[in-house]
């Protein structure tokens, strides 16, 4: 894992990561592209996701005996950051989440198809809205599953007296309903129903997927907050109004100085959960309550920014044809995936010990 | 003496430790304002005693000498066990500006009264007419020639002077021309405060505690040889000097100290578990958590030996207003005692009115927040002027 990495090489790793993200999916480049991929499904292009996989994204937090990058969450941030920013719309994130799922339940095969990037299988796990449970339940229908168009399997967890199994569903001839999402892309709801047993896998397993996938999805959304400012940016510096830039006008520039702010504490939240999830020795409670903060701050943050975006476009913000909409949507999408804010709140109230506090307390 | 810089982080922060816990007086932890002088002056003994009056200085001037990361751990340890700041202006921003700008005996002459604690320094630096908008400011010196040698004469007013009843002496920026940029007619003067013509009254602040002062200067006859500098060059001089302090002001530590003193309020008043205060306190908890990660990447910058930039706005902005939100929920779940001027039944750990009016002061001096957006829209995210 990234704990042989030293700092120097971690580092250097994380910089050939988002160079070679950005000649996949540049951050302000490609626009054209996801506008073309909008609504139709599956919502995204299945050959730029066959090409993350050969780029090893897909495995990149597994080890390498399991055919993995063997990286860890500071790189995964970088890369879920650069394609936030491009508004990558392939599934990526739950690709990886499915990989930890197959490997935790020592399903090698799925999982070298799924990594190599010949098999699209995708997480059936959610059964409420704005969760991080699994229960398992059998039979019980798996809401929002990102890109469920594009499928060629499910993965679902199934309780049993012993614990929680991982079945395999093909797609083809699966109970699937797809609703389309406020940024073109596709939400499936699942009834799940036979596939082949893949094995038992742990509740811990489980919930240190979903916590890895929790953290990249608030990667993501840094992503897509700053892309947006970067824009919203630059129109304050080009459009005039009055005779003058509108980026002049003093209200303007202390709202976008309190984005700014947003999106710092953002990235620092995120890169300091990052680092207590790969230092390993970090207790779980300890774990949870920083990765809900990083989650809840990105979400806030996130709709905050691309909403404020809309408002310091103007009129042009509020049409489908300006881009600066794409990323409000792709917020709108994402906050509340894996958990929202509140959900998160409540999980940091939970978990984040006292002690937390340090010395402080009088 | 040790050579600190060669301990390890870890070594050096347990020596801090060591040294605040046996040494530093009880009663002194924590002060709720600013201590005069004379009140801190058995804490100033024990530092001299140790050689630790001014951390920051090369050794060959009398300091530790120690680097951004080890003055950073200091400041730390000192924060946790609640150290006050001493009257300090003179170890913090005199020293630096006279050892990287001053004469061989401007530095000779004056340094080693600062570490002696016999002089005793103010900042003249805001006026009247001078505050958000320093460059304007008109405490006006002109110079002259008599039978005592070249001088300035001093006519003006300076105000917001912190401690300046302890002081006698103060540095001023001080306008010698003006004619052009104002920021390029201001010098950096050295005044005597027993000067003949310097007035100084103590000014009573929201938290009823004389910390601040006006100073006024009448005719006050300053030698030329207490110029630091070039003439007109007192700006860039002091403002090369907002160096790496300036990550202080957005310390996590203020705010920490502010919440654990909420929570024991919520619990006193009996609305600690109920929703809707856990609900903020969960906020601000996380927001504290998440400005000190924020803390740590600028603390990151100084420990890679590199200087901050100006997005470090951000951190004193932010600390400013969470420390401002924290005080605020205390007025608001004390009841009646968010009305009352001393501490709930004497303990100073129960006082939301005072931590209140603190709080207040915290968005004002150091550049108002309103100055430091304009820092970040301006030379930050590179918005028009």
């Amino acid at each position: 894992m990234s704990a042989a990495l030293d700092n120097a090489e971690l580092a250097e790793a994380v910089r050939m990561l988002r160079d070679s993200a950005a000649g996949l999916a540049s951050r302000g480049g490609d626009r054209r592209r996801v506008r073309a991929l909008r609504f139709q499904p599956p919502g995204f292009d299945p050959a730029v996701l066959a090409a993350m996989a050969e780029q090893g994204w897909i495995g990149l937090l597994l080890p390498e005996q399991k055919g993995g990058a063997g990286l860890g969450m500071t790189a995964l941030c970088a890369l879920a950051e650069e394609l936030g920013a491009a508004l990558a719309p392939e599934p990526l994130v739950p690709a990886m989440l499915s990989g930890s799922l197959l490997a935790a339940a020592g399903a090698d095969m799925p999982l070298e198809r799924l990594v190599a990037g010949e098999a699209l299988v995708l997480a059936a796990w959610q059964e409420a809205p704005s969760t991080l449970e699994a229960p398992g339940t059998p039979g019980a229908p798996r809401l929002f599953i990102p890109q469920a168009g594009g499928a060629s399997a499910f993965l679902v967890p199934v309780r049993q007296a012993q614990g929680l199994e991982l079945w395999l569903q093909p797609a083809e001839g699966a109970a699937l309903q797809l609703e389309k999402t406020q940024d073109g892309g596709f939400f499936g709801t699942l009834r799940p129903e036979g596939g082949a047993l893949l094995g038992s896998i742990g509740e811990d397993a489980v919930a240190d997927a979903l916590e890895q996938a929790t953290l990249a999805t608030a990667a993501t959304l840094l992503g897509v907050m700053d892309q947006a400012f970067v824009l919203t940016l630059d129109y304050l510096r080009t459009r005039q109004q009055f005779g003058r830039p509108i980026g002049s006008f003093q209200a303007l520039q202390h709202r976008a100085a309190d984005l700014q702010i947003q999106i710092a504490l953002s990235r620092a939240s995120i890169a300091a959960a990052a680092a207590l999830l790969d230092d390993g020795s970090t207790s779980r409670a300890a774990r949870r309550a920083a990765v809900s903060r990083a989650k809840a701050r990105a979400s806030d943050a996130a709709l905050l920014v691309t909403r404020q975006a809309i408002q310091l476009h103007g009129g042009i913000g509020y049409t489908d044809e300006a881009d600066i909409s794409l990323y409000l949507r792709r917020a709108m999408v994402l906050a509340n995936q894996f958990g929202s804010a509140a959900l998160h709140r409540r999980r940091f109230a939970a978990e984040a010990h006292d002690d937390m506090l340090g010395e402080d307390a009088a | 003496m040790t050579d600190l810089n060669a301990l390890s982080d870890e070594a050096f922060r347990a020596e801090v430790r060591r040294f605040v816990e046996a040494e530093y007086p009880p009663e002194l932890r924590h002060p709720p304002h600013r201590l005069h002088w004379e009140q801190g002056r058995p804490w100033f003994d024990k530092l001299q005693a140790r050689g630790w009056v001014a951390p920051g200085w090369p050794r060959e001037h009398g300091g530790l000498g120690l680097d951004a990361g080890k003055q950073i751990i200091l400041i730390e340890e000192y924060e946790r066990h609640g150290v006050a700041r001493l009257p300090d202006h003179g170890v913090i921003m005199l020293g630096p500006l006279l050892i990287r700008f001053g004469t061989q005996e401007q530095q000779e002459r004056f340094l080693p009264r600062i570490l002696a604690g016999e002089d005793i320094w103010c900042q003249g630096y805001s006026e009247p007419g001078a505050g958000s908008d320093l460059a304007s400011l008109r405490t006006e010196a002109v110079p002259g020639t008599d039978q005592e040698g070249d001088h300035y004469v001093v006519n003006g007013q300076k105000i917001w002077t912190t401690l300046a009843t302890d002081a006698n002496w103060i540095f001023c920026l001080v306008r010698t021309d003006k004619g052009g940029k104002k920021q390029e007619g201001i010098s950096f003067l050295l005044i005597d405060m027993r000067s003949p013509g310097v007035t100084v009254r103590p000014i009573i602040n929201l938290a009823r505690h004389d910390e601040f002062c006006e100073v006024f200067f009448d005719n006050v006859r300053v030698p030329r040889e207490n110029l630091v500098g070039e003439p007109n060059k007192g700006w860039s001089m002091a403002k090369a000097l907002l160096g790496f302090e300036r990550i202080f002001l957005g310390s996590p530590r203020q705010s920490g100290y502010a919440l654990a003193r909420l929570k024991l309020l919520a619990e006193r008043m009996g609305v600690f578990d109920e929703p809707d205060f856990q609900d903020r306190y969960t906020r601000l908890r996380m927001d504290l958590d998440d400005h000190k990660d924020l803390y740590e990447t600028f603390v990151a910058v100084l420990r890679r030996g590199d200087t901050l930039g100006p997005d470090v706005s951000m951190l004193k902005l932010h600390q400013a207003e969470l420390f401002q939100r924290i005080t605020e929920l205390m007025l608001e779940i004390a009841g009646e005692n968010a009305g009352l001027l001393e501490p709930m039944g004497g303990n100073r750990d129960l006082h939301p009115a005072g931590q209140f009016i603190e709080a207040r002061p915290t968005t004002i001096y150091g550049g108002s927040s309103e100055v430091q957006r304009g820092i970040l829209a301006k030379n930050v995210l590179g918005l028009p002027g």
